[in-house]
């Protein structure tokens, strides 16, 4: 290892227990092709894909840890940051844009504090932006983890955020 | 072969080709960014769209369409020249013009192209990458706003060296080629990727500004480093070696090179390196006259009781001088390497094989059905080799078999077989595994004639799997079928490494390596045999030049020692440095303060030559002329590349010189003493300099196999204590590449590599300085915590001065100390 690697700092995450990916890991261990169902496996444990995890998951399958950030950033369904415990999807298609899902998103940026893609730093939300959620005649949508919100409005976003700031984050 | 048609031209090509190769095959040349001979087909670049008449004219890709009977091709018909032009025309889009500032201008395939399709304009706006550079590591920088995304980095970072630091990361528009989670670039620091760039997006920073491609003058030469006899293009302007060059078509390794190849070269030019002899006067190093010098040493030597060390890697032409000189002077006390670095070689292989020499060739490897290599250390010892068993296993399908007592790169390729076994129990091992086929019959029909069969089959009687399972901790089942593998293989290679690090790897490791090829009947044929790998560039040449002790000459660990007791009152050491290479420090150290005189030629004030009395400035190979043979027994010839640096001397004239100075006669020149060489050593005869020409030669290895059971000394085991295994890391080569400043910015330092569980249980953190004690002494290193080592074994590089790894190591296979903080 050269000195300008072995002198960069660790990556600040918190304590990462390794034994919850090694028991996803084991499940596959002997499947061919077992990269994406393990990765999924552990981002549904851990919420997301730990820097410290996917090393571990590279030693364990014996593939490069590039090769693992590849597949990583190349499908929109792995996060490499932790997210929320819930996750507000607002829909951008063509439907929701023109019944004033713009609006709808501008709410939500105002009320969390946060914008497109990000999470607040209680994790308790993370805010993202979607193409299509394919629920059309109900525009304009939003969904917070599987519950979906049809006929959305400014006060339904009010209320939305203040159920869900009651729910335990657990 | 397939016949076809090409640009009007009726051609053939194999029936494996693409219709790339074809082409390139009957000299029409197709462009393309994205395509090098050792990977994969690849199809990213789009520059070698070709036409295919059968295929209604579309534009596919030349280099990934193989080629058909009949096929009718066009390569540069005005529909392809324009999507040619279109394709440059895109990558320019992003691309920066920042060609006088880069340092791939003038090599650069897309500024060639370019110029070639004639693209002075774009018709198309973008704007350009904004990456940041990374400058993280200080050989290789990765500036992507210059990438042209072809993958050929990434490719050879896993196709060949089996690292796989680079890869594609995001999507679409977005792709860039980058590193695990964004991170700097920390790998083997080889530089493949930095050859096979395309652009200017990987460069080699040492070259940095040095000098613009096309005032380079490109001198080939062959590596100064390790025995793997790798090809270098050095590019030299003023006198000085500037960088290494790649050629893709060059030697057997096609332009393949480590880190210490490709980045190690800078000890050419080191200001460190000596210009003028000295002589110690008053107690202190002088500047003398080259005449002054020699006519001392001239005298000391018409004194008697003289011995002589060398380095390995002298020239085979200045072996015989040095043999020659020492004749002269009256003494058959010479040796290199330590004494016992070549005793595989010229005890082991020559008992068994009835020459020091291996039976297969590095070409071998992958045109074998199964590699077995005792200690993963083969990787780091000779790094290009190491690419040839990545690419037989990855690439042919090989199977790899490993015998080690770490774990190690070898290990992770697919499919590959690791038995971690105790350390120092290597030869035992091997004997179970003998006694295995031997007991299963599985060994060749022939066997049994072989003489020295009886007595193994007697010797071996204790090395039942179960036996050994007990010393080594590999259990029995694994030993059997570990046995079975080898047998069943239709070709099996075996492979190890020796060198001073390896003291264990001896005449009976090489004994018991043999007894299994020869057993099997898996010798002499092509993809089959041993490969014994020497360390240095010369090792091979010093052992068939006859430069070690025979006649009742003294091997080099006696002659230390009657240089300590005082019978030898000259020692004459050229180029090796047994201060810091030799094992146990205290002992040579005493030897070489006792001895009358000391006479070191080398090519910087070595720690051995600090302590001489006359210092002899030698230059480096690419200063001089003469042959290396490979650890393959391949010999190859090199011109001098720069003229001498100083006033330093090759070794040849400073042997020459002598010898007519002790009233002998030596050869004029480098070529009549190579013609010698080619009149009386075995396997050399009818080669000259001019039909060794740019590929070498071998020099033909005539086998005479016989069985010889290989003494095993068991290990002894001190409870409590660590086993410390010496060897060698991969940036390095002996104590040369200390004066590299490539291989030092990556790996500065000794240090101590101990397992997870060792460093858990010492409550010892990554980079702590730990006091490693032995029987012998103690030295500080840094702490390295690694998961290839097992609990209880520590490992320690030998090659840094500072780190004095030698005062703890008395040149035991297997040490026993003590860590604490």
């Amino acid at each position: 290892m050269s000195d300008a690697v072995a002198q960069q700092t660790e990556q600040q995450e918190p304590e990462i227990d390794l034994s919850i990916a090694d028991a996803v890991i084991d499940k596959y261990i002997d499947i061919p092709g077992n990269l994406m169902p393990v990765l999924q496996g552990v981002q549904d444990e851990y919420g997301y894909i730990p820097h410290v995890v996917a090393d571990h998951i590279a030693e364990r399958l014996n593939v490069y840890p590039s090769q693992i950030y590849g597949v990583l950033t190349f499908y929109a369904q792995f996060h490499l940051k932790p997210r929320g415990r819930f996750i507000i999807r607002v829909c951008v298609g063509t439907a929701c844009h023109v019944s004033g899902a713009p609006r709808i998103v501008e709410t939500f940026f105002d009320k969390l504090g946060i914008g497109h893609a990000e999470t607040t730093p209680d994790l308790r939300y993370t805010f993202e932006k979607v193409a299509c959620l394919g629920a059309c005649g109900m525009a304009p949508l939003a969904m917070v983890n599987d519950d979906t919100f049809g006929k959305m409005t400014v006060q339904k976003v009010d209320e939305i955020i203040a159920e869900y700031n009651q729910r335990p984050m657990k | 072969m397939v016949n076809l048609t090409i640009d009007d031209k009726q051609v053939t090509a194999p029936k494996t080709a693409t219709i790339y190769e074809a082409a390139k095959l009957n000299g029409i040349n197709i462009p393309i960014l994205c395509h090098d001979s050792k990977l994969k087909p690849f199809g990213a670049c789009r520059m070698c769209l070709v036409e295919v008449e059968q295929m209604k004219g579309r534009q596919i890709p030349a280099c990934t369409t193989p080629v058909t009977e009949g096929m009718i091709i066009r390569t540069s018909t005005p529909d392809i020249v324009k999507a040619r032009k279109m394709v440059l025309e895109l990558l320019l889009l992003n691309h920066p013009i920042d060609c006088p500032v880069c340092d791939k201008g003038g090599d650069c395939d897309l500024q060639n192209l370019t110029y070639e399709y004639q693209v002075s304009a774009n018709r198309f706006t973008d704007e350009k990458f904004q990456h940041e550079i990374d400058y993280n590591n200080p050989l290789i920088e990765r500036d992507m706003n210059r990438c042209v995304l072809c993958g050929k980095c990434a490719r050879i970072c896993d196709e060949v060296v089996s690292f796989g630091a680079l890869t594609f990361i995001d999507r679409g528009i977005e792709t860039k080629i980058g590193c695990e989670f964004e991170g700097a670039l920390n790998c083997e620091f080889c530089g493949s990727c930095v050859s096979v760039c395309p652009v200017g997006s990987l460069l080699a920073r040492p070259f940095k500004f040095k000098a613009r491609f096309w005032a380079l003058t490109k001198q080939k030469s062959v590596c100064g480093y390790c025995g793997t006899g790798c090809n270098l293009t050095l590019g030299v302007q003023d006198n000085k070696v500037l960088t290494t060059i790649y050629d893709a078509e060059q030697g057997f390794h096609k332009g393949l090179l480590c880190a210490r190849g490709r980045f190690g070269y800078q000890f050419i030019n080191n200001d460190k390196r000596l210009t003028k002899p000295m002589v110690r006067k008053d107690g202190a190093l002088r500047e003398a006259s080259w005449d002054e010098a020699l006519q001392f040493v001239a005298g000391r030597l018409k004194g008697g009781n003289v011995a002589a060390l060398s380095t390995a890697r002298l020239t085979n032409e200045e072996f015989v001088l040095f043999k020659d000189l020492m004749k002269l002077a009256g003494s058959a006390s010479y040796d290199h390497s330590a004494g016992y670095a070549h005793s595989a070689l010229t005890k082991g292989l020559s008992r068994s094989f009835g020459v020091a020499a291996s039976t297969a060739t590095i070409l071998d490897i992958q045109k074998s059905d199964l590699l077995l290599v005792i200690k993963t250390d083969a990787y780091e010892t000779h790094p290009v080799v190491g690419f040839e068993i990545n690419q037989a296993v990855k690439n042919k399908g090989v199977k790899l078999s490993i015998l080690s007592d770490k774990r190690g790169k070898l290990g992770k390729l697919p499919g590959a077989k690791t038995l971690v076994h105790a350390p120092g129990t290597e030869i035992a091992l091997l004997n179970a595994i003998t006694k295995v086929i031997l007991d299963e019959k599985l060994t060749a029909g022939t066997a049994a004639s072989v003489a020295g069969f009886a007595e193994l089959e007697r010797a071996l009687s204790d090395f039942t799997p179960e036996a050994v399972a007990g010393q080594t901790g590999i259990d029995a089942a694994s030993i059997v079928q570990f046995a079975r593998d080898y047998a069943s293989a239709e070709k099996a290679l075996i492979i190890f490494p020796t060198g001073l690090a390896y003291p264990g790897h001896n005449a009976d490791l090489a004994s018991a390596a043999a007894n299994l090829a020869i057993l099997t009947g898996k010798l002499g044929t092509e993809g089959s045999g041993v490969l014994c790998m020497a360390e240095k560039n010369n090792s091979q040449g010093a052992v068939d030049m006859g430069f070690y002790p025979a006649n009742g000459g003294k091997d080099a660990g006696q002659i230390l020692e009657d240089c300590a007791s005082g019978s030898v009152k000259t020692l004459f050491v050229a180029g090796e440095n047994p201060l810091v290479s030799y094992p146990d420090r205290s002992k040579v150290s005493a030897a070489l303060d006792k001895v009358d005189c000391l006479i070191v030629s080398d090519l910087f004030l070595s720690e051995t030559a600090a302590m001489a009395d006359v210092v002899l400035p030698a230059c480096s190979f690419a200063e001089k002329e003469g042959t290396f043979t490979s650890v393959d027994r391949r010999v190859q010839y090199f011109k001098p590349a720069i003229k001498k640096v100083g006033l330093s001397k090759s070794d040849f004239e400073i042997f020459s010189v002598l010898i007519n100075l002790l009233g002998g006669q030596a050869p004029a020149s480098p070529a009549a003493a190579f013609a010698d060489i080619a009149a009386s050593a075995p396997g050399y005869a009818g080669m000259s300099y001019a039909k060794l020409g740019e590929e070498g030669a071998f020099a033909p290895v005539d086998v005479k196999p016989a069985l010889v059971a290989p003494a095993v000394v068991r290990p002894t085991v001190e409870q409590g204590k660590l086993a410390l295994l010496v060897g060698s890391v991969l940036y390095h080569c002996g104590t040369l590449s200390q004066y590299g400043e490539g291989p030092m910015y990556v790996c500065p330092e000794g240090y101590v590599e101990i397992s997870r569980a060792d460093a858990a249980a010492h409550k010892v953190s990554e980079g702590d300085l730990l006091t490693v004690t032995s029987s012998t002494g103690s030295t500080q290193l840094k702490a390295r915590i690694s998961p290839r080592l097992p609990a209880g074994v520590v490992f320690a590089p030998y090659h840094f001065e500072a780190a004095q790894v030698n005062t703890i190591w008395s040149g035991a296979a297997v040490t026993w100390v003590t860590v604490g903080k």
